[in-house]
């Protein structure tokens, strides 16, 4: 009896600690989802308010026009958010010309928070060989196949939309 | 309570008089072995409430990982919920695993019957908790990734680092776990379940490593992560150490073999082993050791004796009833196999008394635990001893029992005939100030319940009852 008193008082004491310690600010909880895994690296702040997933075209010089052949001028798209296995992430990629200048994730989204670390450990990769390939032809990473998968389909989505091959 | 050499007891039996010469002068007086330590409870209450910290640290944890916006995202409230059953019920393994890990200052405390109990009592609540775990989250990344629960299998157990060592864990937690289902259990034959049982280790094991690496409350939380794996290092270092390491120590030090095998009634015998240093082997009279008899086909079970005398350097003597296949085989050990010892383990001794008179009633071969009681009682107790027995022969080891009555000064009755005939509510009678005394009451499960429960009747303290039950 006395003991059971002991364990009942003990553990919420350790509950209440931790509760107090996560209040107390020192270790809050990480709003992981929602923050978009931007990779300001190499890439001048964005200019471009962040389009909603799926949106269309959104020109941002005033250049582009739908119909020219050779597209002109600085303009992005933001690809279809693509449901993988343990999130959802959607890419939008910004073009000068013809050379893909700027990739970004938007609305990267995981069930946890294993999925969203990796997550940000591939996608610097990815858009790394993106910039440099310069085309959605890419080799995903292993160990990460689910997450490479959706941000190329994504990719090539929004390169879709901008008429790019 | 160290007695001085001239008022120790006697030591009547037939240990000093091994060897060819019965009629001959026993044998050297030797230094007598030390006591096991006394239990302190007070360690054991903080050790307690250690552990309980720990299990209130591990469900906070599962909450504050997880924000407000996550629980609100598809799958959400079953990812929370997922993680929530995975930490509390694996902690809870792990509270399981320490309850049977023979750390000797708990053993003192609580014996070891007590923490089998809290052992099984608490066993449906991990297995429980860790399907609910697995169940849960299959659901939750469905739901998250949008996709049916059986498809979901696939990409969780290969998309996932650990999770296919963690699945084989799982698999196997339950195979052991509907073994260890009483209907299914009572079935299995003991060392087979036992040998069985010892996967548990193996799954626990398996499954740590998804923990560390996919676990909300651990993935980028370094602390959390060094907590939980010291944890959990500790805990299969005290296993190692208590289970393993000190019995093969002490088996090794002392060195015991077979000297000599005797009947002492029908189906009754007394095994003695002689081996070195047993005058350093702590131990108190009504301890039992887990014992493995290293000869073909039974090196690889242990099987818990009671001691039925305090050690006489170099001898040390149990007693054993044969009922099964393993205590038949026993009778009939070659001289000179070795024997491999764990423990002392028990609270069936004279550090549980707390007034100083006391009642021993013994029931059919718990006398056994009674006789090396006996040895052990401080002087001046003058105890009450009841022997039952089915029929006269069967009041094994009664003269080494009526010379240590006679030194202490206490009473002797001997109750022979069925228990229809005897029923327990004749103690009363034969002591009358039973609610008075503290009473150690040993023998099968049955009686040691019968009487337990006369004794409840009486409105005798619960404290003041020691039980040590044979499993027969």
């Amino acid at each position: 009896m006395k003991r059971a008193v002991i364990a009942v008082v003990a553990a919420v004491g350790g509950f209440a600690g931790v509760l107090g310690f996560n209040l107390g600010g020192s270790r809050a909880p990480l709003l992981r989802s929602g923050a978009p895994a931007s990779n300001p690296a190499s890439s001048p702040p964005a200019t471009t308010p962040p389009t909603s997933p799926g949106g269309s075209t959104t020109p941002t010089t005033s250049a582009a026009g739908g119909s020219g052949p050779p597209p002109t001028g600085v303009r992005s798209a933001v690809g279809t958010t693509y449901q993988y296995g343990y999130g959802q992430l959607a890419v939008r990629v910004t073009l000068n010309g013809s050379s893909i200048t700027r990739v970004a994730t938007v609305g990267l989204q995981t069930a946890d928070p294993y999925s969203q670390q990796l997550a940000q450990q591939v996608i610097p990769l990815l858009r790394h060989e993106v910039l440099a390939a310069q085309s959605a032809k890419v080799n995903g990473f292993s160990g990460a196949t689910y997450t490479s998968e959706a941000y190329i389909y994504s990719l090539q989505s929004a390169l879709d939309k901008l008429h790019k091959k | 309570m160290t007695a001085k050499p001239s008022s120790a007891p006697p030591r009547p039996g037939g240990l000093l008089a091994l060897g060819p010469d019965e009629s001959g002068p026993p044998a050297r007086a030797t230094p007598s072995a030390p006591r096991s330590p006394a239990p302190r409870p007070l360690l054991v209450d903080l050790a307690l409430a250690v552990v309980a910290v720990g299990f209130g640290l591990s469900v906070g944890i599962a909450l504050t990982a997880t924000s407000r916006h996550q629980l609100a995202a598809p799958g959400g409230v079953a990812l929370f919920l997922g993680n929530l059953t995975g930490l509390a019920g694996t902690y809870l393994a792990l509270v399981m695993v320490l309850l049977i890990s023979r750390i000797p200052f708990v053993e003192r405390v609580l014996g070891q019957d007590t923490l089998l109990r809290w052992h099984r009592r608490l066993a449906p609540w991990p297995i429980t908790l860790i399907i609910a775990h697995v169940v849960i989250l299959t659901i939750g990344y469905a739901q998250a990734a949008r996709t049916g629960i059986l498809h979901e299998i696939g990409p969780l157990v290969n998309g996932f680092p650990d999770m296919g060592i963690a699945t084989a864990g799982f698999v196997l937690m339950m195979a052991v776990a509907i073994a260890s289902f009483y209907p299914i259990r009572r079935r299995i034959k003991r060392e087979n379940w036992w040998g069985l049982h010892l996967f548990m280790y193996l799954a626990l094991a398996l499954a740590f490593a998804h923990e560390i690496v996919l676990g909300p409350s651990f993935v980028g939380h370094p602390v959390t992560q060094l907590v939980w794996s010291v944890a959990w290092a500790a805990t299969a270092g005290l296993v190692l150490i208590y289970r393993v390491g000190l019995p093969v120590v002490r088996s090794i030090r002392h060195g015991l073999v077979v000297e000599e095998i005797h009947p002492e009634g029908p189906d009754v015998v007394s095994v003695i082993l002689r081996g070195r240093h047993l005058e350093r082997l702590a131990v108190s009279g009504g301890q039992f050791f887990e014992w493995r008899f290293l000869a073909r086909g039974m090196w690889w079970q242990a099987h818990p004796f009671s001691i039925s005398a305090r050690p006489q350097p170099p001898y040390l003597r149990l007693t054993v009833k044969c009922v099964g296949d393993f205590t038949s085989a026993l009778a009939r050990l070659p001289l000179g196999t070795r024997v491999a010892l764990e423990g002392p383990y028990g609270t069936f001794t004279a550090h549980a008394l707390r007034t100083r008179k006391v009642a021993l009633i013994a029931g059919g071969i718990g006398v056994t635990s009674v006789r090396s009681l006996l040895e052990d009682l401080p002087k001046g107790t003058r105890p009450v001893v009841v022997l039952r027995a089915s029929s006269e022969d069967e009041l094994v080891l009664r003269e080494e029992i009526a010379e240590l009555v006679k030194w202490h000064g206490g009473r002797l009755h001997e109750v022979v005939g069925p228990r229809t005939a005897q029923p327990v509510e004749h103690l009363t009678e034969l002591i009358g100030d039973l609610h008075k005394r503290d009473t150690y009451v040993s023998g099968s499960e049955s009686f040691v319940m019968s009487v337990t429960r006369l004794l409840s009747v009486l409105k005798v303290p619960q404290e003041a009852v020691h039980a040590d039950v044979y499993a027969l």
